[in-house]
C-alpha cells in the first residue's frame, strides 16, 4: 500500500480537482495530506517539508515570471476600453464581404490577442460573449460560428507573446538544467523565454493558416453556412488606422523586440502595458492631442536611442553626448507628461481601476497554482514518484518515441481535468527530464506539448474551452452544435501537430537562427 | 435556546464580515501595484536604453511590488471566489451540493495546507528576521526577510478569509455564496 502512495497521491488531485474546490487549495491540500500519510506509514520523511519555504521564496524571488501580470494588464487594458471588441468588429467588417470574412476576422483576433491569455476559459468566454452573437446575426450556421470561436479563443495559448508560454518555458528551462545535471554535464545550459517564443511562432502562424485555409474552402464548397456580411457596414480606410493598425503595431513591437534580443520580456511587457494605456485613453473624448503626441515622442525616443545611445552612466562623455543626452530627457519629460495626462483619462472613465483588480485577482490566481504545485511536486517526489515516472517512461519500447507518445498520450487525457498552467508546474517538472535525457529536443518537445494541449482543450465531451463556450453562448446554440462544430478543427490540429512532429525545423529553425 | 443560537449566528455572521472587510481593504491598496510595477519598470527601460542607466535597485523593486502583489492578494481573491476552479460538476450540482463541497474542502485541504505551510516555513523566515537578511544581488534592496514574511502572510490571510467563508457557509444553511461575491 505505502508503495504506491505516489499514485494514490495524483488520483487524489484529480478527485479534488473535478470536486470544483479552487484548484490551487485543492492542490496543496492533497500535497499536505499525503506528506502526512507518506510519514504515518514510514514511506516519506516529514522534514521534507522544511523546503516548502524554500520552492515558495523561489517562486516569489523568479525574475522571468514578472512578465506576466504586465502581460496581464495589457490585455486587460485593451478589453476594458473596448479596444479590442473595436479591433474584432473593425477586422469582422473590414473582411465581411468576404464568404467567411467574419470567421476570418475572429481567427486572427483571437492570435493577436495572445497575451492577455491567463487561463484558458477567460479568452474562449471573451471571444463567446463579443464575437459568436455577431456571426449568427450575420447567419452563419451556428455549428461553424462555435467551432471558430473555440479554436480561436484557444489559439492564443500557443501564438507569443503568451502568458502560458512563459510559464512552460520556465517549467521547461528547468527541467532541461536538471536533465543535463543527470547526464553529468557541467557547464549547463538554460533556455530562455526569448527562445521558446521563437519556436512557437513558425508553429502558431501554421495553425492560422490552416485555419484560414479551412474557413475560406468551407466558404466556397458551402456558402451558406457563411454568408457574407450586408454591404451596409462598409468600412473607411480611417477606421482601419484607428482601431486595427495600432494595436498590431503594439503587439508586434512587443513580440519583435523580445525576439530581436533587445529586451527581456518583462521589459517588453511593460511598454505593452504604457502602449495599451495610451491606446486605451485615446479613446476617450480629452487631451486626444497631448496623448497623441507623446506617443509620438515616445517612439522617437525608440529610434533616436537605437540610432544614437547615450550612455550616460560612462565617465568618457564628450560634449555633444551631454547635449544630446539633455534632449532625450527633454522628450522623455514629455513623454510622461503626455502618459500622466493618459493615466488621468482612464482613471476619470474608471477603466485603469477595473484594469489593475481584474489583473491583481488573475495574476494571484496563477501564482497561487503555482505556488501549491511547488508544494504538490516536493512530496511527490519524497513519496518516490518522480523516479517511479523516469523508470517507467525509460523502459517503453521505441525509446525516446515510445516515451514521447505516450507522454503525449497522458497529457492529452490530463487536459480533460487538468488547465494548462497545472499541466505544466505539476506533471511537465516530473516527466520531461526524463524525455530530455532520452534525446528530445526541449524546444521541439514543449510546442509539441503546448499545442497537444490546446488540442485536448477542444476535444469533446471533455475539452475546457467547449465547456467554458457552453457557458458564454446563447441558449438557441445547443451543446450538440458545440460538439459537431469543433470536429473539422480537432482534424485541423492533428494535421498541425503531425506536421511539427514530422519537421521538427518548424519549432527548432526560428530559435537557432535568431539567438 | 434558539435565542443564543440566533445570538451565536449573527456573531459569527459580524466576525465573517470584519475578516472580509480587512481583506478588501488589503486589495483596494494592493491593486494599485499593478499600476506601480508597470510604470517603473517602463521607466527602468527608458532608463536603460535611452540613457544607459541601471540600477539594480529599481529592477528589484519591481520584484518586490510583484511578490506583495501576488502573495498578499491572495485572501481578497478567495473572497471574489476568483481562484479558478474546475466546475464541470461543481457548476451543476444543487447549492447544498456546493456548500458541502466547499464546507468539506475548506476544512481539509485549504486550512490544513495553508497551517503547514506555515508550521514548516516558520523557521527559515524566523532565521531570516533573525539576521535581517540582506540583498538578493549585489546592489539590491537588502529586505530579504520582508519578501521571506510574505509567505506566512499569505497562509495567515488566505486562512482569515476561508475562515469567514466557513462561518458564512455554516450560518446560512441554503443561502449561495453569492452573498460574498463582489
Amino acid at each position: 500500500m505505502s508503495a504506491y502512495l505516489d499514485l494514490l497521491m495524483f488520483a487524489a488531485l484529480i478527485a479534488a480537482i473535478i470536486s470544483g474546490f479552487p484548484v490551487a487549495f485543492s492542490i496543496a491540500g492533497v500535497a499536505v495530506i499525503f506528506g502526512y500519510l507518506g510519514w504515518a506509514v514510514g514511506a516519506m520523511d516529514i522534514t521534507l517539508l522544511g523546503a516548502f519555504s524554500q520552492r515558495v521564496f523561489g517562486l516569489i524571488s523568479n525574475q522571468v515570471l514578472i512578465a506576466i501580470p504586465l502581460f496581464i494588464f495589457m490585455g486587460a487594458l485593451l478589453d476594458k476600453s473596448c479596444v479590442a471588441e473595436e479591433l474584432l468588429d473593425t477586422m469582422g467588417r473590414t473582411f465581411g464581404q468576404l464568404r467567411g470574412g467574419l470567421g476570418i476576422a475572429v481567427v486572427l483576433v483571437g492570435a493577436l490577442l495572445a497575451a492577455s491569455t491567463g487561463i484558458v476559459g477567460a479568452t474562449v468566454v471573451a471571444m463567446g460573449l463579443i464575437a459568436l452573437p455577431t456571426m449568427l446575426r450575420n447567419g452563419y450556421d451556428p455549428k461553424v460560428a462555435s467551432g471558430i470561436v473555440c479554436t480561436a479563443g484557444t489559439l492564443g495559448q500557443i501564438i507569443p507573446p503568451s502568458t502560458l508560454l512563459i510559464i512552460l518555458a520556465d517549467v521547461m528551462s528547468n527541467a532541461y538544467q536538471q536533465a543535463q545535471y543527470q547526464q553529468g554535464k557541467f557547464a549547463v545550459e538554460a533556455l530562455s523565454v526569448g527562445q521558446f517564443f521563437a519556436a512557437a511562432l513558425v508553429p502558431g502562424l501554421v495553425l492560422v493558416g490552416l485555419y484560414l485555409l479551412y474557413i475560406v474552402g468551407r466558404g466556397v464548397v458551402r456558402p451558406l453556412d457563411m454568408p457574407p456580411a450586408s454591404a451596409t457596414g462598409r468600412v473607411r480606410a480611417g477606421e482601419v488606422m484607428r482601431a486595427v493598425v495600432p494595436p498590431i503595431v503594439l503587439i508586434f513591437a512587443v513580440l519583435g523586440s523580445i525576439l530581436g534580443g533587445v529586451a527581456t520580456p518583462t521589459e517588453a511587457a511593460s511598454v505593452g502595458a504604457i502602449g495599451a494605456m495610451l491606446l486605451a485613453s485615446l479613446r476617450q473624448p480629452r487631451y486626444r492631442k497631448t496623448i497623441l503626441m507623446g506617443a509620438v515622442v515616445l517612439i522617437l525616443l525608440a529610434v533616436a536611442a537605437g540610432v544614437f545611445p547615450v550612455r550616460l552612466q560612462r565617465s568618457d562623455l564628450t560634449g555633444i553626448e551631454w547635449l544630446v543626452g539633455a534632449g532625450y530627457i527633454g522628450l522623455a519629460i514629455v513623454a510622461s507628461g503626455a502618459v500622466v495626462v493618459g493615466l488621468g483619462n482612464l482613471l476619470r472613465a474608471g477603466i485603469i481601476q477595473q484594469a489593475v483588480t481584474s489583473t491583481m485577482t488573475m495574476t494571484t490566481m496563477i501564482f497561487a497554482t503555482i505556488l501549491a504545485a511547488g508544494m504538490f511536486s516536493l512530496v511527490f517526489v519524497g513519496l518516490g514518484g518522480e523516479e517511479r515516472v523516469a523508470y517507467w517512461l525509460a523502459n517503453l519500447p521505441g525509446e525516446a518515441m515510445g516515451a514521447l507518445v505516450v507522454t503525449m498520450l497522458i497529457v492529452f487525457l490530463l487536459g480533460f481535468f487538468l488547465d494548462f498552467v497545472e499541466i505544466s508546474v505539476i506533471v511537465l517538472p516530473v516527466v520531461v527530464p526524463s524525455l530530455i535525457v532520452l534525446g528530445v529536443d526541449p524546444l521541439w518537445l514543449g510546442i509539441l506539448l503546448a499545442i497537444n494541449l490546446q488540442t485536448s482543450f477542444l476535444t469533446p465531451p471533455f475539452g475546457f474551452s467547449l465547456f467554458y463556450l457552453r457557458g458564454a453562448a446563447p441558449k438557441e446554440v445547443t451543446t450538440g452544435q458545440i460538439y459537431q462544430g469543433i470536429v473539422p478543427f480537432i482534424v485541423l490540429q492533428v494535421v498541425g501537430m503531425s506536421l511539427i512532429w514530422l519537421l521538427p525545423g518548424l519549432a527548432t529553425w526560428l530559435p537557432r537562427v535568431i539567438f | 435556546m434558539l435565542k443564543y443560537l440566533a445570538t451565536a449566528i449573527n456573531l459569527a455572521i459580524h466576525l465573517a464580515n470584519c475578516l472580509d472587510t480587512i481583506n478588501r481593504w488589503l486589495a483596494a491598496g494592493l491593486r494599485w501595484l499593478v499600476l506601480a510595477m508597470a510604470l517603473i519598470q517602463f521607466a527602468s527601460v527608458i532608463g536603460r536604453y535611452v540613457f544607459g542607466v541601471n540600477y539594480i535597485a529599481v529592477q528589484e523593486s519591481v520584484l518586490y511590488l510583484h511578490a506583495s502583489l501576488f502573495m498578499l492578494a491572495a485572501g481578497y481573491t478567495l473572497l471574489v471566489d476568483k481562484h479558478v476552479r474546475v466546475d464541470i460538476f461543481y457548476a451543476k450540482a444543487r447549492p447544498s451540493i456546493r456548500r458541502r463541497i466547499d464546507i468539506i474542502g475548506h476544512c481539509t485541504l485549504l486550512l490544513p495546507s495553508m497551517a503547514a505551510l506555515m508550521w514548516w516555513s516558520w523557521p527559515s523566515v524566523h532565521n531570516s528576521w533573525k539576521i535581517l537578511e540582506g540583498a538578493l544581488a549585489v546592489g539590491g534592496i537588502e529586505a530579504v526577510f520582508l519578501l521571506k514574511s510574505l509567505i506566512p502572510a499569505f497562509c495567515v490571510l488566505v486562512m482569515m478569509q476561508s475562515v469567514a467563508i466557513l462561518l458564512r457557509l455554516l450560518a446560512h444553511r441554503d443561502q449561495s455564496r453569492d452573498q460574498s461575491r463582489d
